[in-house]
C-alpha cells in the first residue's frame, strides 16, 4: 500500500486542480444524467397534450444548455486530470532516472536493461492509467450511477429501480471476473505469437546450419508446433472474450425487459407516468458504459498498486557506492596509486576474485595487467574507479585512502576505456568529447589523430558530425574502440586505465596508437589486456591467474625468463602475432628479414614446449 | 475478372485458403445479422408498447407481458449467437492464417541461400510473422468490426424508414458530418499517435543505452548532462501525449455534443408532429432511441480502415514470397557415387552472386580425400563463395563442383548434406536443451553417442558446468555461452553427424589462451580422417595445413605449403610479414 503515496502526494501537490476537475467531471456526470428525465417531462407533458410551441421551444434550449453544460464541464474536468496524470508520468520517469543515476554497477548486474525499461515505460504508465483514466471513469460513473439511481428512487418508483438496474449492476462484476482473465490471456498468445517470432528468427539467422544439416523437416515441426500453439492460446482467448461480448449485452437487455415488462404495466395501472418509463428505458441504456467503466476502474487499482510499489522500492533503492561521511579530502588527483593487500569479493559471493593485490604506480608510469577471462583484470579496474567500493584501507590515491575521496573528485581524475568500447548513439564530436559539455572540435581531432581514427572519421558522411549507431555509421570492433580510447585522452585525467582496449585492432595499429600514448601522455596508466604486445611499453607488468598475481616483471624479457604463465601466453600469441619482436627485427634492418623471423619462430616454439612440458 | 476490384485483386492468394470455410463465413453473416436485429429492435418495441398498449383508451397489460416474454427469449437466442457467430469466425480466420503461415514458412525453407543473402533476416521474419498477423486481424478485427458496423447502420436506416420517412431523411443529414468527424478526427489523432510513439522510441533508446552504459557516465561523470538529456526527451513526450489526448477529448466531447444536439432538433421536430398530431409519441420516442446509435458504428468502420490497408499490403508481401521459385532443386533421379571418400574437384568454377559481377573466376582446384586445405584471404576475396558452393549453398554460374567423381547438382540433397559438414564462425544454436541442440533435435541419436563426442572435443568440462549439465536450457542467442563453448558444440555436432568433408570458418574473435588451446586439441581431434577446408584467420592454424591457397578478387593466386608459400615471396609473404592475418574484427 506504500506505493499509493507516490500517487497520494503528487494530487496533494496539486489539489486545487484536482479538486476543480473532478468536480467538473461529476458536475459533467450529474448533468447527463438529468437528461432522460428532461425527455421524460417532455414524454407527459406531450401526452397530457398540454405542452405548446413556447414551452416546446423552452424545453429543447433546457435540453441544449444542459448538453452544452455537461459536455463542457466534463470536458474541462478531464482536460485537467488527464494533463495531471501526464506530468506525473514525466516526474516519475524523471525521477527514476535520476535514481538510476546514483547506482552502481552491481545494481545492473542483478538488474536487466529490459526491466528496468518496463518499469520507466509500464509501471509508469498503469499509475497514469490510475491517476487519469481511472480518476475519471471512477468520478463520472459513479456520479452518473447515483445520480441516475437518486433520480429514479424520488421521482419514480423504488421498485422498477431495482429491477431495472439490478441486472446493470452486475456489469461491474463482469469486468472484475473476466476483466484480468482476458488480459491474462491475451498476453499469453502475445507471448505464443513472440516464441513463433523467435523460432523463425532462429530459423532465418540459422539457415546455413538448417540446410547444411538437412534439418528442415525438425524445423517445420517445430514451426508448426509454435503455429498450433498460437491458435491455442487464442481460441482461449476467444472463448473468454465472446463471453464476455455477449454477456455484457445480454446483462443490458434483461435489464430492459424489466423495465419494459414491468416498466410497462406499472404505466397501464397509471402508477408511473409515461415519461417516467421512457426515462427508464433510456436511463438502462445511459448507464451501460459507466458501469462497464466502474469495472475497469477496479481493474485498474488493483493493477496499479502492484506498479505502485515497484516504483517506490525503487526509488527507495540505496547506491551500494556513496560518499563516506567525514574526513573527506577535496583535492585534485596527482597520479600516483598505491595498492596495498587487496583482497575483495563481490557482495553476495563466496569467492574471492582478488586475493592479496599489492602494487603501486609513480605518476607517469604504465603497469600492465594480463590474466585470462575471469582472473579478477576487470575487477581490480571496477575497484580503483569505485564502480564498486575495495575494502578500508586497501587502495590509495596520492597517499590517501579512495574511500575517502568525494566520487565527483574521483570520477574526474580518472579516464577509462571499457572493454567493449561502449559508444552513446550521438555524433563522433559528442563522443570524443563526453566529459565536456560543449565539446571542442579541435581537441577532438588532435585526440583522434593520436588514436589513428581521424582519418576513418573523415570517410564518414558527416565527419566528426555523424550519428553514430542506427542511424548514422555502423562501426567496426576497433573503430569503436579507437573512438573510446580517444575519449578517454580527451578528458585529460591523471589517471588512465585501458580495459583490454585494443583487442579489435589489429596489431600494426595497436602498436602505433600505443607509441603515441606513451609519447604525449604525462598521465599513470593502467593497461589491462589479453594480448601481450599490448603490454610492451609498461613499467611494469603484472600476471593475475585467479584472483592472484603469480608473476610480475619489469620488462618482457624478464618475464619470458620465468618461463611460466607469460611464456606460455606468449607462445599461444605468437602464432598470431608478432608485435613484441618485430621491433626486434625491424631494428636489425637487414635484407634478410626472413631467416631471422623463423629463427625467432623456434625460439618461441621450444620456450613453449619447454612450458607445456614443466 | 477485368472488373476485379484492387482489393479483390490483393486478396487473391488467400482465396484458395478461404474456400474451404465459404459455408461457415457465409453462416456467420446471417448470425451477424440475427444478432443486430434483436439489439435494434430495442426502441420499436418500446414504441409498441407505447403506441399499442399505453397510449390507447384502454390500456392492456398482459400485451406488454407477452412482449416482453417473447423478447426476453430473443434476447436468449441472440446470446446464445453472439457467442456462437464470436467463435466462429475466430476460429475461421485462425485456421485460415494457421494454414497460410505452415505453407508460407515450408517454401521459404525450399528457397536458396541467395533468398536469404538477399532479403534481411528482419525483412523475412516481419513476412511470417507480422503480415500473417495483419491478415488474421483482418478476420478477427476487420470483418467483425466491419460486418456488425454495416449492418447495424444499414438496419438503423431501414427502422427508421419504416417509422417515418421524412424524419428518417432529416436524420440521414447528420450521417455525412458524423462521417466526416470521425475520419478527419481519426486521421488527425493516428498522425500525433504515431508522433507519440516516435518520441517513445526516443525515450526508449536514450534510457536502454544510457542504463547499459550507465558506468561510462558515472566514471566520465556526466550524470548531470545526460539527466537533462533525458529530460529534453521526456518532455517532448509528455507534450505529445498531452496533445494526444486533447484531440482525443476533442473528438469524444463534439461527439456527444452532437448527439444531444441531435436529440434537442428531434424533439424539437418530432414535438411539434405529435402536437399536430401528424407523429404518433412512440414513433418520436425510437428516433431518439435510434439518433444515438448512428455514431458507435460509423466510428467502428473508420476505424477498420487501418486493419484493412495492412491487410492489403501484407497480402501483397505474402504472395510475392510465394511466387519466389527455390532455384536449387535435386534432379530427378539423382543418386550419390556408391563410394564417399571426401575427394573434390572444382572444375572452372566461376560463381556470381548478381549477374555481371562475378565473385570467382574460373577456379580449378583438386582436394584429395583426407587432405586439409587451408583459404586465406581479404575480406571479399572469395573464401565464402567457395564454400558456398561446395556445400551448394549456390550452384556455380559455370564449371562444376565434382564430389568424389559426381558433380554435386547430381547427388541427391540428403547425401550431400550427410557428405558435407560446415562449421560455422557464428555457431548457431537453437532453443532447446544442449543434448538437442548438438544432435539438433534428432531423438534417434542416443544421449551416450552425444556424450562421447563432448567428451572427445573436450566440451563436457564446461557443459557439466552448467545449472542442468546436458539438458540446460539455451536461451534466445545462446547469450550464456561464450563464443569458444559454442565453437566446442559445433565440434560435437561434426562427430556426430560425421561428415567426410568439414568446412570450418575459423573464429576471428580473440578467445583467452585456456579456451584457445581446448579449441585447437578440438580441431585436431574432428579432422581426422576428414576432408578439411578451413578458412583460417590466424597464422598458427595454416601452418599446419597440407596446402594453403591464396585468394585475392576471386582467383587463387597462389598455392602451397607454408614453407613453400614464404619462400614464393607473394601475397602470403606479406600476410605473414605484416604479422596479421586477422581482419579488423567487425
Amino acid at each position: 500500500m506504500t506505493g499509493l503515496r507516490i500517487v497520494g502526494s503528487h494530487m496533494m501537490r496539486n489539489r486545487v486542480v484536482y479538486a476543480s476537475g473532478i468536480t467538473l467531471v461529476a458536475a459533467g456526470s450529474l448533468f447527463a444524467a438529468q437528461i432522460p428525465r428532461l425527455l421524460g417531462h417532455v414524454t407527459d407533458r406531450l401526452q397530457e397534450g398540454t405542452l405548446g410551441r413556447s414551452e416546446m421551444a423552452g424545453y429543447v434550449g433546457l435540453i441544449i444548455l444542459i448538453g452544452v453544460v455537461r459536455v463542457a464541464a466534463g470536458w474541462g474536468g478531464r482536460v485537467l486530470v488527464h494533463h495531471k496524470g501526464r506530468e506525473l508520468t514525466y516526474q516519475l520517469r524523471k525521477e527514476l532516472f535520476e535514481k538510476w543515476s546514483t547506482l552502481s554497477p552491481s545494481y545492473y548486474h542483478r538488474h536487466s536493461v529490459g526491466d528496468m525499461i518496463s518499469h520507466a515505460l509500464s509501471d509508469v504508465e498503469v499509475v497514469r492509467e490510475l491517476a487519469s483514466m481511472g480518476l475519471n471513469q471512477g468520478i463520472s460513473g459513479s456520479a452518473m450511477l447515483l445520480g441516475s439511481a437518486w433520480l429514479m428512487v424520488v421521482h419514480v418508483d423504488w421498485r422498477l429501480t431495482l429491477a431495472g438496474l439490478g441486472p446493470l449492476l452486475f456489469i461491474p462484476l463482469l469486468v472484475r471476473w473476466l476483466g484480468p482473465e482476458i488480459r491474462l490471456q491475451s498476453q499469453r498468445s502475445q507471448e505464443a505469437l513472440g516464441s513463433m517470432a523467435q523460432t523463425t528468427e532462429e530459423v532465418i539467422g540459422g539457415i546455413r546450419a538448417v540446410k547444411a544439416f538437412g534439418m528442415e523437416q525438425v524445423v517445420n515441426s517445430r514451426f508448426q508446433d509454435c503455429v498450433d500453439d498460437i491458435v491455442e492460446e487464442k481460441m482461449r482467448l476467444v472463448r473468454l472474450s465472446a463471453l464476455f461480448d455477449s454477456l455484457l449485452p445480454l446483462l443490458v437487455n434483461i435489464g430492459f425487459i424489466f423495465v419494459l415488462g414491468f416498466g410497462g404495466y406499472l404505466v397501464t395501472t397509471k402508477s408511473i407516468s409515461l415519461g417516467d418509463f421512457v426515462a427508464f428505458t433510456l436511463y438502462v441504456a445511459l448507464l451501460r458504459m459507466p458501469l462497464e467503466q466502474l469495472g475497469n476502474v477496479i481493474n485498474i487499482v488493483q493493477r496499479s498498486i502492484a506498479s505502485l510499489n515497484r516504483i517506490d522500492e525503487l526509488l527507495h533503492v540505496l547506491p551500494e557506492v556513496r560518499e563516506r561521511e567525514g574526513a573527506v579530502i577535496d583535492r585534485p588527483l596527482q597520479g600516483s596509486l598505491e595498492v596495498k593487500g587487496l583482497t575483495f569479493r563481490y557482495p553476495g559471493s563466496q569467492r574471492d576474485v582478488l586475493s592479496d593485490i599489492s602494487f603501486s604506480l609513480k605518476p607517469g608510469q604504465t603497469v600492465g595487467i594480463i590474466g585470462a577471462m575471469g582472473s579478477g583484470k576487470s575487477t581490480l579496474a571496477d575497484l580503483i574507479l569505485r564502480l564498486y567500493d575495495p575494502p578500508e584501507g586497501t587502495v590509495f590515491i596520492d597517499g590517501e585512502d579512495i574511500l575517502h575521496y568525494p566520487l565527483a573528485r574521483l570520477r574526474e581524475g580518472v579516464a577509462y576505456v571499457p572493454q567493449d568500447g561502449f559508444l552513446f548513439s550521438s555524433t563522433v564530436l559528442e563522443n570524443i568529447g563526453f566529459s565536456d559539455d560543449s565539446p571542442n572540435l579541435k581537441r577532438a581531432k588532435w585526440c583522434a589523430g593520436i588514436t589513428a581514427v581521424h582519418d576513418n572519421i573523415l570517410m564518414f558522411p558527416e565527419q566528426y558530425d555523424t550519428e553514430i549507431g542506427d542511424r548514422g555509421v555502423r562501426l567496426s570492433g576497433g573503430q569503436k574502440q579507437r573512438l573510446a580510447i580517444a575519449r578517454m585522452i580527451y578528458k585529460n585525467a591523471p589517471f588512465q586505465i585501458m580495459d583490454d582496449s585494443l583487442s579489435a585492432v589489429d596489431t600494426t595499429t595497436e602498436r602505433l596508437i600505443l607509441e603515441n600514448l606513451k609519447e604525449l601522455s604525462t598521465a599513470s596508466s593502467i593497461i589491462i589486456s589479453n594480448r601481450l604486445s599490448a603490454l610492451q611499453h609498461a613499467d611494469e607488468i603484472i600476471v593475475l591467474e585467479s584472483g592472484r598475481i603469480v608473476e610480475r616483471g619489469s620488462s618482457h624479457a624478464e618475464l619470458l625468463s620465468l618461463c611460466g604463465v607469460y611464456a606460455g601466453q606468449w607462445f599461444m600469441q605468437a602464432g598470431l602475432s608478432f608485435g613484441g619482436e618485430s621491433e626486434k627485427s625491424e631494428a636489425d634492418g637487414s635484407d634478410a628479414v626472413l631467416p631471422v623471423d623463423l629463427d625467432i619462430e623456434m625460439e618461441v616454439l621450444e620456450s613453449g614446449r619447454f612450458e607445456e612440458a614443466s | 475478372m477485368i472488373e476485379c476490384s484492387p482489393v479483390k485483386g490483393a486478396f487473391a492468394p488467400l482465396i484458395p485458403y478461404v474456400k474451404p470455410y465459404k459455408t461457415k463465413l457465409a453462416l456467420v453473416f446471417a448470425l451477424v445479422v440475427g444478432v443486430v436485429v434483436v439489439d435494434l429492435i430495442q426502441p420499436w418495441l418500446v414504441k409498441e408498447v407505447i403506441d399499442r398498449y399505453v397510449t390507447v383508451s384502454s390500456p392492456d397489460s398482459s400485451g406488454i407481458f407477452r412482449m416482453s416474454a417473447l423478447y426476453l427469449g430473443l434476447v436468449l437466442l441472440s446470446f446464445g449467437l453472439t457467442w456462437y457467430q464470436d467463435m466462429v469466425l475466430q476460429k475461421t480466420g485462425l485456421s485460415i492464417v494457421r494454414a497460410i503461415r505452415i505453407d508460407l514458412f515450408r517454401h521459404i525453407q525450399q528457397l536458396a541461400l541467395r533468398y536469404f543473402d538477399q532479403n534481411t533476416p528482419g525483412r523475412i521474419i516481419t513476412n511470417v510473422v507480422s503480415d500473417t498477423e495483419a491478415l488474421n486481424n483482418l478476420f478477427t478485427q476487420f470483418l467483425a468490426n466491419s460486418l456488425r458496423g454495416i449492418f447495424t447502420l444499414v438496419l438503423i436506416m431501414f427502422f427508421m424508414l419504416r417509422l417515418n420517412i421524412a424524419i428518417a431523411l432529416y436524420c440521414f443529414l447528420l450521417l455525412p458530418l458524423v462521417l466526416f468527424m470521425a475520419v478527419f478526427f481519426q486521421k488527425k489523432i493516428r498522425a500525433i499517435n504515431s508522433e507519440v510513439r516516435h518520441r517513445l522510441g526516443l525515450l526508449i533508446g536514450f534510457l536502454a543505452e544510457n542504463l547499459s552504459g550507465m558506468a561510462i557516465v558515472q566514471i566520465f561523470h556526466q550524470e548531470q548532462k545526460q539527466q537533462k538529456r533525458f529530460d529534453e526527451r521526456n518532455k517532448s513526450l509528455l507534450q505529445s501525449t498531452i496533445l494526444e489526448n486533447q484531440w482525443f477529448l476533442l473528438f469524444f466531447n463534439i461527439t456527444e455534443l452532437l448527439g444531444d444536439l441531435a436529440i434537442a432538433a428531434l424533439i424539437w421536430y418530432g414535438g411539434n408532429g405529435v402536437i399536430e398530431g401528424t407523429l404518433s409519441f412512440g414513433v418520436l420516442y425510437a428516433f431518439v432511441g435510434y439518433i444515438r446509435r448512428f455514431f458507435q458504428p460509423i466510428n467502428t468502420i473508420s476505424q477498420q480502415m487501418n486493419p484493412l490497408q495492412s491487410a492489403i499490403v501484407a497480402s501483397d508481401r505474402i504472395s510475392r514470397t510465394f511466387m519466389e521459385i527455390p532455384e536449387i532443386k535435386e534432379v530427378d533421379g539423382a543418386r550419390a557415387p556408391a563410394v564417399v571418400a571426401g575427394s573434390i574437384k572444382l572444375d572452372g568454377v566461376s560463381l556470381a552472386y548478381r549477374l555481371g559481377y562475378p565473385v570467382l573466376h574460373d577456379i580449378n582446384l583438386l582436394i584429395d580425400a583426407g587432405e586439409q586445405v587451408g583459404f586465406v584471404g581479404a575480406t571479399g576475396a572469395g573464401k565464402s563463395s567457395i564454400m558456398n558452393l561446395v556445400t551448394r549453398f549456390y550452384d556455380v554460374t559455370s564449371g562444376a563442383v565434382v564430389i568424389d567423381g559426381k558433380d554435386i547438382r547430381q547427388w541427391p540433397f540428403e547425401e550431400l548434406r550427410r557428405t558435407v559438414g560446415i562449421v560455422q564462425q557464428d555457431v548457431t544454436l537453437f532453443s532447446g536443451t544442449i543434448m538437442e541442440n548438438i544432435r539438433f533435435f534428432q531423438s534417434d541419436i542416443s544421449e551416450e553417442r552425444v556424450r562421447e563426442a563432448c567428451r572427445l572435443v573436450g566440451a563436457e568440462p564446461f557443459i557439466l558446468r552448467q545449472p542442468q549439465g546436458y539438458n540446460t536450457m539455451l536461451s534466445e542467442r545462446a547469450t550464456t555461452l561464450s563464443a569458444g563453448e559454442r565453437q566446442l558444440l559445433s565440434f560435437a555436432r561434426v562427430l556426430i553427424f560425421d561428415p567426410k568433408i568439414l568446412i570450418l570458418d575459423e573464429a576471428t574473435a580473440c578467445l583467452d589462451s585456456a579456451t584457445e588451446r581446448v579449441l585447437q586439441n578440438a580441431i585436431q581431434r574432428v579432422s581426422v580422417g576428414r576432408t578439411l577446408l578451413v578458412i583460417a584467420h590466424r597464422l598458427s592454424t595454416v601452418q599446419q595445413m597440407d596446402r594453403i591457397c591464396v585468394l585475392r578478387e576471386g582467383r587463387i593466386v597462389e598455392r602451397g605449403t607454408h614453407d613453400e608459400l614464404l619462400l614464393q615471396r607473394g601475397d602470403y609473404w606479406k600476410l605473414h610479414q605484416s604479422g596479421i592475418l586477422l581482419d579488423e574484427a567487425a
